[in-house]
């Protein structure tokens, strides 16, 4: 199975997009709860694409690619934003009081939690591509 | 996703409905600011209905929580379905928000 969707780089896409992943994952034979993180996963990844990748404009392409492969879930998502650098990212704070809890900066945390591997591949020229992996569950 | 307010005693709950993404999250956050602003700091966001957020609702959570505390109130949340309790936990945010089953235990959490 491989499903692939295109899609403007709009929050009010956001929707669109978990519902695409959320068809892909009913059509790989995904149990719910493996399809909850996957759809929170591209959720975050492309509010962020685009909120810094396009950030003020509106006619940014969100590409979207779902295939099933030997008991996985791969979700591809390429973009020709801005590139970031994941090790950039400041380490999410889960753990201190509400005082000191700063309020946003958990996208990228969720991502990692949510799925088994996340690889970026940044490129300006031919596109930035994010790959997602998740585990499905045996269904026996 | 749609909000509505209801008053109970010196107690504002919000009842919202729907996801809570990076397009629904702002109207969240102003309807959480319109109640601080207004002098709401005891605050029930009524989660009953909420079928989905992103990090986008949990910022909208963490602020409040943060504006209610800072004047002696409080954000807590009743009837958080499993797929929002499970971004949550994701987020270490059950460790800082108050959950309860029902709206009137949150309610009533307050002394109200």
């Amino acid at each position: 199975m491989r499903v692939e969707t295109t899609v403007a780089a709009r929050v009010e896409n956001l929707a669109e997009v978990r519902a695409f992943v959320e068809r892909a994952c009913a059509e790989a034979g995904a149990d719910p709860r493996a399809a909850s993180d996957l759809k929170l996963a591209v959720d975050e990844v492309c509010a962020n694409i685009i909120e810094h990748g396009y950030p003020g404009r509106d006619d940014g392409a969100i590409g979207i690619a779902c295939e099933d492969e030997n008991g996985m879930l791969r979700v591809t998502v390429t973009d020709n934003g801005r590139s970031f650098s994941p090790e950039d990212i400041p380490k999410a704070d889960t753990s201190s009081g509400w005082e000191e809890r700063p309020v946003g900066g958990l996208g990228w945390h969720l991502i990692r939690r949510s799925v088994d591997d996340v690889d970026y591949r940044p490129d300006p020229v031919r596109g930035n591509r994010l790959t997602l992996v998740k585990r499905l569950p045996d269904q026996d | 996703m749609e909000i509505q307010v209801e008053r109970r005693a010196a107690v504002a709950v919000l009842a919202i409905a729907g996801s809570v993404d990076g397009a629904t999250a702002p109207a969240l956050v102003a309807a959480f600011r319109e109640e601080v602003g207004g002098g709401w700091i005891r605050i029930v966001g009524d989660f009953a209905r909420v079928d989905y957020t992103s990090s986008a609702g949990l910022r909208a959570l963490l602020e409040t929580v943060k504006e209610t505390r800072q004047r002696g109130g409080d954000l807590r949340l009743a009837a958080v379905q499993p797929e929002v309790r499970r971004v949550l936990d994701l987020a270490g945010f059950t460790g800082i928000l108050k959950l309860y089953d029902g709206v009137d235990a949150a309610v009533a959490s307050f002394g109200a």
